[in-house]
């Protein structure tokens, strides 16, 4: 599913080069959970980037679904993350003046090949999966926290991607809230076979994922599937 | 980009306004609404004063074309017989003549130089609407010897003393007093006041008429000749017609148009309204450029997280540039419409109340496709206004916005 070989990335502040990721192979199969964990700086969301087709890396590969990505063009890699990708993010960014279905239908709207009928019911399904279907029509501003991050989630999965990429979804919300989300990454992990890779560095959280890359300075420094 | 594209970013900026700030989206419509009227209200209402000048010129001074004497010469000699021809010619609905002569005027202690003016009844009365403008008495008849109608300013008010008067007056004559008139010519003679006229004309007002029979005992016979003669022209034939016409059949080599004439005399004028005009295009212009430009600046500065979150999930950026192009769009698609209905109001308000100086009364002068023209500058101005900065941010590096 995922594949990536020697990847670099250098970022040059002046005249200081930065080695945010340093020489990454990584192989990432269909239906794993995969957590990224590492101290703050280690290049954890440097790496989730460049595997997420936001950010382009300095040298090396990376094959997603068996294409090698570097091929894309901007547009390209654009339709790549609407039909193929998923994300959810710290920052919860919805759209403030679209209601919680509208959020999630958004992605479903632009693809070409769902209608009008098929993202409605998309969108109604995955409420009910994360729980908010008593709030389709709320605005972002009459949500909490974990409400809000859970619209994320859904609409990172309406478009059934193959993978879901996460970059601490749960740094600004509480156990109670960042459990619920937890159990809910685990939960379409297991019934849809979902492929989820999250960054995170809170170590309860550890539990959840099949296998956990370790990174330091860049590089990775332990990579086990002891707990799957 | 498709139509599902185009779609999605019209749906986001519909929810974006109609949910986003009201007060901020009202503010945007009304301002580019002020800018609009601002657009049109000084270059029609200078459309309105020109008009008004035009119409006044036409009525009271030269009529819809000017017949002047062959060069070199004084007079329209032959006279009968050249208005006969001029009235006999298509396009032609009446033809008057003109002659006046200087005179003083006295009544009680007031004397007032001024020229009198021999007209035609008749023939007057279907080229200069005089007639429609008597305020006191009623207006010469066609054999009427020994009366004289005299404008308003002439006629004066008692009220005011003389030293304060802007014109000089005869001190407030009324119809049935005695006015004594010493021609030029030593001619003197009393004249009954048979009416007083108001047209808002200065030189109109400031005139006496006796008809053509008594200005020939005047001269003392018939007086066959005029200085100029104006005409009338019939509906659906324009004044160059009749101009041409009179010209190649020799009436006289020097006929003119109120256009010719007007361009002449009013040029300067009108070419100081042209820029002022192109003043007041200009800074509608601006201000609505600069304001859309800001609101859209910060809509998107607001928005930058949001917008590289967006495009990570695979919402184009040509969707993002849309969306926030299609509210400029619709902000200044209400704000024209707003503008439109304002202009319109005020163009109503105003012909029913024109704004009245003594020289003109002016209205809008507006027609649909100055409000066509206007509304396509300022759509144009706001969608360069609105899609440089929506071009820019959709434009950002998908890493930089997220940080921001
Ligand atoms: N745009 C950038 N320009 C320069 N340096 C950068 C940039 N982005 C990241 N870095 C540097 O690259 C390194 C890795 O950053 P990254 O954001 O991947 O860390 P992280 O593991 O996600 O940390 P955290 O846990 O704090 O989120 C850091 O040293 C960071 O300063
Ligand atoms: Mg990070």
């Amino acid at each position: 599913m995922i594949e990536c070989r020697d990847l670099r990335k250098l970022y040059q502040m002046g005249n200081v080069g930065v080695r945010a990721l340093d020489g990454i192979d990584l192989t990432i199969g269909k239906g794993e959970f995969v957590g990224i964990m590492g101290p703050s700086g280690s290049g954890k969301s440097t790496l989730l980037h460049m595997l997420g087709l936001l950010d382009i890396p300095t040298s090396g590969e990376i094959t997603l679904d068996g294409i090698d990505v570097n091929t894309l063009n901007d547009y390209q890699k654009t339709m790549f993350r609407l039909y193929k990708l998923g994300y959810v993010f710290q920052d919860y960014a919805l759209v403030p003046e679209l209601t919680v279905a509208e959020n999630v239908s958004l992605p479903a709207m632009l693809r070409s090949d769902r209608t009008e009928e098929e993202f409605q019911a998309a969108t109604e399904d995955i409420l009910q999966r994360v729980g908010l279907s008593d709030r389709r029509d709320h605005l972002q501003k009459e949500l909490s926290g974990g409400e809000q991050q859970r619209v994320a989630i859904a609409r990172a999965i309406v478009n059934r991607p193959d993978i879901l990429f996460a970059d601490e979804p749960c740094a600004n919300l509480d156990t109670e809230n960042s459990t619920m989300v937890l159990d809910l990454f685990d939960e379409i992990n297991h019934d849809m076979h979902q492929t989820i890779v999250m960054v995170s560095h809170e170590d309860w959280h550890k539990k959840y994922f099949h296998r956990i890359i370790r990174l330091r300075d860049g590089k990775i420094v332990e990579d086990n599937h002891a707990l799957s | 980009m498709g139509k599902k594209e185009l779609k999605v970013a019209f749906f986001l900026a519909w929810r974006s306004l109609r949910r986003g700030s009201r007060s901020s989206a009202i503010l945007t419509i009304l301002i580019v609404g002020m800018c609009f009227t601002n657009m049109i209200f000084l270059p029609s209402l200078f459309a309105g004063i020109g008009q008004t000048i035009k119409t006044q010129i036409v009525d009271y001074e030269v009529g819809n074309v000017l017949v002047s004497p062959q060069a070199g010469e004084q007079y329209i000699t032959d006279l009968d017989a050249t208005l006969d021809l001029i009235n006999s010619m298509p396009g032609v609905e009446r033809a008057t003549p003109h002659y006046a002569k200087g005179a003083t005027l006295k009544y009680r202690q007031r004397i007032l130089g001024s020229s009198i003016r021999a007209i035609r009844p008749t023939d007057e009365k279907s080229v200069s609407p005089i007639y429609e403008k008597m305020i006191a008495g009623s207006y010469l008849g066609e054999g009427d010897t020994g009366e004289i109608i005299i404008g308003k300013i002439i006629a004066g008010d008692p009220t005011i003393p003389a030293e304060e008067e802007f014109y000089s007056s005869l001190g407030g004559v009324r119809v049935g007093d005695s006015i004594t008139v010493e021609f030029g010519n030593g001619y003197t003679k009393d004249y009954r006041v048979k009416g007083i006229f108001s047209t808002g004309w200065t030189s109109s007002d400031n005139s006496a008429l006796i008809t053509w029979s008594d200005m020939e005992l005047v001269e003392g016979g018939s007086l066959d000749k005029a200085e100029y003669i104006t005409l009338k022209t019939k509906p659906g034939y324009s004044e160059k017609f009749v101009k041409d016409e009179l010209v190649s059949y020799g009436v006289s080599s020097q006929v003119h148009t109120t256009d010719d004439l007007l361009s002449k005399a009013i040029g300067s004028v009108l070419q100081s309204f042209d820029i002022i005009n192109m003043v007041s295009l200009i800074v509608s212009i601006i201000i609505t450029t600069v304001v859309l430009f800001i609101v859209i600046t910060i809509k998107t500065i607001n928005s930058r997280k949001q917008i590289g979150i967006l495009r990570a999930i695979g919402v184009d950026k040509e969707v993002i540039m849309h969306n926030y192009g299609f509210q400029v769009i619709i902000l200044a698609t209400f704000g024209i419409m707003l503008g439109v209905t304002l202009a319109v109001l005020l163009a109503l308000y105003l012909s029913y109340h024109p704004i009245v100086t003594p020289e003109w009364s002016a209205y809008m002068y507006l027609t649909p496709m100055d409000l066509v023209s206007n509304s396509l500058i300022l759509f144009a101005a706001a969608i360069v206004a609105g899609y440089v900065p929506a071009y820019q941010v959709s434009r950002e590096e998908i890493q930089s916005s997220m940080r921001a």
